[in-house]
């Protein structure tokens, strides 16, 4: 396809993507709701179909389409369903989505801990609150969303500067092996380059990386953990003494 | 540009503007704060990219930063949830849309004039806060005079110590 061909077909599904939020967000029946959502998510699929695909052989082509299909399908589910607990669940599913793709841009450790970290404790403790706060039967607010239309707007308008904006830095370096390198600051963390040794996609290069050059950050990281950790108890609300 | 960047750089920027659709559309509590974690699963991918566009690991570094500090925050914002919920019973977030104090001008309701609030209001000058804690012990050994005002700036007004002090 020729430019203006790419770039008419990116407008035209980001605009059907927005005619799908809207139907998905707006108090319709079911039928049409549902049908908006896999408009939304169609659409924005086409979108990110029209920069150049995944590198690699037809499995790596498969599995790309597979894993950012499901994460941007539930991600438009979570977005517009009006059951939390459905909704958790389909964050759920973008959460696994979004990690076959950290899998496949050469970080397997970050998709083990996300998934570990995602999926096995902040959902778990999402569908805990669900429960300790759900109302008796349906909640209103669940049923009306706020200003749809002025959020699709402006979010369909950042999204269409952003992939604008990644197709002119695809037109200017196109399909190069290696990126531009980096600039002297920030190539002076001397641990994060990979080599010989430590390829990019092992644990070893990430553990220089994290314990050589932020050593003093993954300390401070732990420290917030605990501080949080300490004011989440504090402030989480509990029986008066004696009570249980 | 590597060969392949273009894509997962869409499907990192839809995912983020997807969960600021549900930030911004959703009134429930918890989903809110279940589309912040959407809009950082789409920087994290974005990062990652980045990183590897770069051949460089600082992106993954990045990102394990990220999952700490999502997860502080769930721990922290789900905390605050519940004792919110405590409260009133309901997770609508617009029944916090009231928190202000009640003589600033609301965003939905036109500014009354100046005159109209300066006359409703006894001490003008000073700020009127909410009460907090109860009243402080005062200790003998360093006395204080307790000034017969309510304005704030004259309640606790030390003496000057001894000279020996």
């Amino acid at each position: 396809m020729t430019d203006s061909a790419v770039q008419g077909v990116l407008y035209g599904s980001l605009a059907a993507g927005a005619v799908g939020m809207w139907l998905a967000t707006s108090p319709r029946t079911g039928a049409l709701r549902v049908l908006g959502s896999f408009l939304a998510s169609a659409g924005l699929i086409a979108a990110v179909a029209m920069f150049s695909g995944p590198g690699g052989d037809v499995t790596n082509k498969i599995l790309f389409w597979l894993f950012a299909g499901s994460a941007l399908l539930s991600g438009v589910l979570m977005v517009t369903s009006r059951e939390p607990v459905y909704a958790a669940l389909w964050f759920a599913l973008a959460t696994l989505g979004t990690c076959g793709l950290f899998m496949m841009q050469a970080a397997p450790f970050l998709a083990a801990a996300t998934i570990i970290v995602y999926a096995g404790a902040i959902i778990v403790t999402f569908l805990f609150v669900i429960m300790l706060a759900q109302q008796q039967g349906r909640s209103f607010y669940d049923y009306r969303a706020r200003t749809p239309i002025m959020s699709i707007v402006a979010s369909w308008l950042m999204l269409a500067a952003l992939l604008w904006n990644f197709q002119e830095w695809q037109q200017r370096a196109p399909a190069a092996e290696t990126g531009p390198a980096l600039t002297a600051e920030a190539a002076s963390n001397p641990f994060s380059q990979p080599s010989e040794l430590n390829k990019f996609d092992s644990l070893r290069a990430l553990g220089l990386s994290l314990f050589g050059d932020y050593l003093y950050a993954v300390e401070i990281a732990g420290t917030l953990l605990l501080v949080a950790g300490i004011g989440a108890i504090a402030i989480a609300p509990r029986r008066a003494e004696g009570t249980i | 540009m590597t060969a392949d960047s273009g894509c997962y750089l869409a499907v990192g920027a839809a995912l983020f503007v997807l969960g600021g659709i549900g930030f911004v559309t959703r009134r429930n509590l918890i989903l809110i704060f279940l589309s912040v974690e959407l809009m950082l699963h789409g920087v994290s991918l974005t990062l990652l990219t980045f990183g590897r566009m770069h051949n460089n690991l600082e992106g993954q570094s990045f990102t394990i930063f990220m999952l700490t500090v999502a997860a502080c925050e769930a721990a922290l914002g789900l905390s605050l949830v519940l004792s919110l919920y405590q409260r009133t019973k309901s997770l609508d977030v617009d029944i916090w849309s009231k928190l202000s104090e009640p003589d600033l001008p609301k965003w939905d309701k036109p500014v009354q004039p100046l005159e109209s609030r300066l006359e409703r209001a006894e001490h003008p000058a000073s700020p009127r806060l909410t009460k907090a804690g109860g009243m402080p012990e005062i200790d003998d050994d360093f006395p204080v005079e307790l000034a017969a005002t309510t304005d704030p700036r004259k309640v606790l007004t030390p003496s000057p110590p001894d000279d020996d002090y």
